[in-house]
């Protein structure tokens, strides 16, 4: 623990016998880092009941997994980036659709918000929890071709695994690309519909391209409720990596 | 109040005593005062340490063992503030299944003595905030957040004065800005008003109406934005105001090793500070004070580190 004294020094000018007050002779501050103390008893003993419920809770199987989800297993796609960004479109775009009339293009999300891997076997609501710990929202941004145009740069520039659903098909070529929207090709005059969070789209991760787009439509769907639901849908889960991102 | 007590006492004694004298008998009669604040933000539901595997925290926080250190340091000084300055809420499963019930029962069990309102305290909407609100056995400051209009009127005071060792302590509290941070539906009709014009009018109550010897505010606005050096934060509202001794922050994550020293409205040093997230850290300022001689009057502050 360092220990940081810092004194005030009071000038004295004015010579009355007016107020008598208190003044600030000495402050010390200091960081203490709560790691080795000794815990409380009465504390543990409140805790521990909500922490019994609570692990019930988290610990309740939702779907199955044959095999262990990866964050790590591709360069620029991830099974569980792949899974998590299809999880996201199957579970909004119904939402969208009956709202608007028109489907969501795809969905786009960021690698940092993936968190920990799944392991092979069962899958719980805490994995939900491990995988969107935030109360995120799940958003469509209506865009111009210009902000994809610089959401793959973004994308080329990062070399990150961002998870992107399977309607998005980069194939990245030195400086150039070739982009595939629903099996079709990417046009720089047509505006498209991306399903992403909440918190990316105000700029978090350095995600500009979301910004003022032309539109935002709030489906008011949470990111962790429509993975939980999807789970919860699916007896067996099934992913793995398909080259929607990938270099020349 | 003691300076009362010394004059009744003492005001046979005065025509034969020099203005010395005086000054000496009132420095004997009053004892420096010694008050501990110890402070944390952004806890966000960390109610379990991190798990000794965890890859950048391990075995950090928890709130049995930040109860364990506070105790510790009540021991050595009863006079000790403790404080929170928002986003107690959300972060952990604790919090998506008990709404907040169990981070304040178990601040209630360390004794803090108030707490400010950080954005995620409305992410289960207002009512899930007032919900909430009778596990609290301590005050939720907030001057610049207009409940008027809300179910949170009347619950939630813009500032609470302490008082221990005969030190007037004026804490009051600074909430940042709602809209495009939080969804309009969950903080309803609540209006977030100028940080810094409240923060100014609370600083002249707390200074000439309630006589306070030491002000403190509780922020949520965050400690500086680099992109935006514009927006409200603490170093900026620090810069922009006069008589705060210590502004409490958070909101921004900030680990600071050491508070940071701020040049006041006036050129007077005080300090920010903010010790990161989730109960990693607490933060602890003992601020010693002295009588000021009966004869002299306070002009400047100078620090020597």
């Amino acid at each position: 623990m360092k220990k940081y004294i810092l004194i005030f020094l009071t000038l004295f000018l004015v010579f009355s016998c007016k107020e008598q007050k208190l003044y600030v002779s000495k402050v010390e501050a200091s960081l203490i880092e709560i790691k080795n103390q000794t815990p409380v008893t009465t504390l543990e003993q409140e805790i521990a009941p909500y922490r019994e419920k609570m692990e019930k809770e988290i610990n309740t199987v939702l779907s199955y997994t044959p095999t262990t989800i990866s964050r790590k297993d591709g360069n620029l796609e991830s099974s569980l980036g792949n899974l998590m960004a299809d999880m996201c479109y199957e579970q909004a775009n119904p939402v969208f659709l009956s709202r608007t009339g028109k489907p969501i293009d795809f969905a786009l999300f960021n690698n940092g918000g993936l968190r920990s891997d799944i392991q092979q076997g069962n899958i719980t609501v805490g994995h939900a929890f491990e995988m969107m710990p935030f109360e995120n929202t799940l958003l469509v941004v209506k865009m111009t071709g210009d902000k994809i145009a610089e959401m793959v740069q973004f994308l080329m520039v990062e070399k990150k695994a961002h998870p992107v659903s399977k309607q998005f098909n980069l194939l990245i070529k030195n400086n150039d690309y070739q982009l595939n929207i629903n099996h079709l090709s990417f046009d720089k005059n047509k505006t498209y519909n991306v399903l992403t969070s909440d918190y990316l789209q105000g700029g978090g991760d350095n995600m500009n391209f979301f910004k003022n787009p032309i539109q935002i439509t709030d489906i008011d769907y949470k990111v962790r409720n429509a993975i939980i639901d999807y789970f919860s849908k699916t007896t067996s889960i099934q992913t793995q990596l398909d080259g929607r991102i990938k270099t020349e | 109040m003691k300076r009362r007590d010394f004059i009744t006492k003492t005001t046979a004694a005065t025509a034969l005593l020099t203005m010395s004298d005086l000054a000496l008998l009132a420095s004997e009669k009053n004892q420096k005062r010694h008050i501990t604040i110890l402070h944390t933000n952004d806890v966000h539901s960390h109610i379990d340490a991190f798990n000794a595997n965890h890859p950048r925290y391990p075995n950090l926080g928890g709130a049995a063992k930040r109860a364990a250190y506070i105790n510790s340091v009540r021991n050595e000084n009863p006079n000790l503030l403790l404080l929170d300055a928002g986003d107690m809420f959300q972060g952990t499963p604790y919090f998506n299944y008990f709404g907040g019930e169990l981070e304040f029962k178990l601040m209630n069990m360390m004794q803090y003595d108030a707490a400010t309102i950080g954005n995620h305290e409305f992410d289960n909407g207002i009512d899930g905030l007032l919900k909430q609100i009778p596990n609290a056995q301590f005050d939720l400051l907030s001057a610049n957040y207009d409940f008027s209009n809300t179910v949170l009127n009347s619950f939630v005071k813009p500032y609470k004065v302490f008082k221990m060792d005969g030190v007037k302590i004026g804490v009051f509290g600074l909430g940042v800005k709602l809209e495009g941070l939080v969804d309009k539906k969950m903080y309803k009709e609540t209006v977030y008003l100028n940080p810094l014009e409240i923060a100014q009018d609370m600083t002249r109550i707390l200074k000439n109406e309630e006589k306070c010897d030491l002000i403190i505010c509780l922020s949520h606005l965050g400690y500086y934005y680099k992109a935006t050096p514009e927006t409200i934060s603490d170093l900026n509202l620090a810069a922009k105001t006069k008589d705060i001794d210590l502004i409490i922050g958070g909101h921004t994550h900030t680990f600071l090793p050491k508070p940071t020293l701020v040049k006041n409205l006036d050129d007077k040093n005080m300090l920010v500070n903010q010790v990161g997230w989730s109960g990693i850290n607490m933060g602890r300022i003992d601020f010693y004070l002295e009588p000021q001689k009966a004869t002299t009057h306070q002009a400047e502050r100078i620090i020597i580190v």
